[in-house]
């Protein structure tokens, strides 16, 4: 998995790539909650994600916990079908808002 | 810090009387599967996705009762799917309730206390030592429900495995648990295993159902 952060149109875009699981979602969720801690707007681009196992979902959760404690904007965008599937099982757009495009 | 599957049946003893209440319920040997799982994928020996459970790390954790369950699991790389496990698990279920109970008498959470009914029956019972854990277990059960925050990974663990073991109702009020409805079944949703263990229970109750219609 590869994480990038950058800004753009007053948001913090987090670019993950390669699969989210078990032996990755320590360094997601410490980098979505150092983002969300950051930043007051803060977009997870799942564009690049190939892979999500219930270990990464923890992961988004927990970054969207801590954008709440933050009061931080948070949303996940753009993933790809298989990973849009694993999202819509899990309920998670019930809990943390998800946009099939980046908001810019 | 307590284990799920130690939390779950300690929020099923009765602060009054040391019973344990677990037993009861059809589905609680799933619901005590599924904390086991939760153990597991907290301590990092596992990991799931909507169907399947991965093995990451067979080296035991140290607590006997997760370690049997993971080498049992580790020994079966054929068997892969979180349901087929549940449905393995759940036959353990007294010997889960069991080593859970023993863990919290060994911890002085609760204490073993056995006497006879009617001079032959052995009757056993767990008195609460230190009602600490049990109060904070309630107490993050009941923050995680009655909350609109995003809860703890534990926290979500717990109210789903609760839920399924029906001891939600030991901790908030009819109205409460009426009320918060949507939330309990957004929080149990959640999670692969949960979903596993609710399925797994639902299938359990229309069996029983349907067996109950059946003509003579």
């Amino acid at each position: 998995m590869e994480i990038k952060q950058e800004s753009r149109g007053g948001w913090c875009i987090v670019a993950v790539t390669g699969r989210a699981d078990a032996t990755t979602a320590d360094a997601l969720e410490a980098a979505l909650v150092s983002a969300v801690q950051a930043n007051a707007k803060v977009a997870v681009d799942f564009s690049g994600l190939d892979y999500i196992s219930s270990a990464g979902l923890r992961s988004i959760l927990q970054g969207a916990r801590a954008a709440q404690e933050s009061k931080a904007e948070f949303m996940v965008c753009a993933p790809k079908p298989n990973t849009k599937t694993v999202l819509d099982v899990s309920g998670m757009q019930h809990v943390v808002r998800i946009e099939a495009n980046l908001p810019c | 810090m307590l284990t799920m599957l130690e939390e779950v049946v300690l929020l099923a003893v009765d602060e009054q009387t040391g019973r344990v209440q677990t037993s009861q319920g059809y589905g609680t040997g799933y619901a005590l599967a599924g904390a086991v799982f939760f153990d597991l994928a907290l301590a990092k020996k596992i990991d799931t996705d909507t169907d399947n459970v991965l093995i990451l790390d067979p080296t035991p954790t140290g607590i006997a009762v997760l370690d049997k369950a993971l080498l049992t699991m580790a020994k079966h790389p054929d068997k892969k799917t979180v349901r087929s496990w549940i449905e393995e698990l759940k036959s353990l279920d007294q010997e889960l309730e069991e080593a859970a109970l023993q863990l919290l008498v060994e911890r002085g959470v609760l204490r073993h206390e056995t006497s006879k009914r009617l001079w032959i029956i052995d009757v056993e019972r767990f008195p609460v030592v230190d009602d600490k854990p049990q109060r904070h277990v309630k107490l993050r059960l009941a923050q995680a429900i009655l909350g609109d925050e995003i809860p703890d990974t534990r926290d979500i663990m717990l109210v789903s495995i609760a839920e399924a073991c029906g001891l939600l109702s030991l901790v908030l009020q009819p109205h409460e648990l009426e009320l918060r409805r949507q939330r309990i079944d957004v929080l149990c949703g959640l999670e692969t295993i949960s979903r596993t263990v609710k399925a797994a229970i639902d299938d359990l109750y229309q069996h029983i159902r349907s067996a109950s219609i059946q003509p003579m």
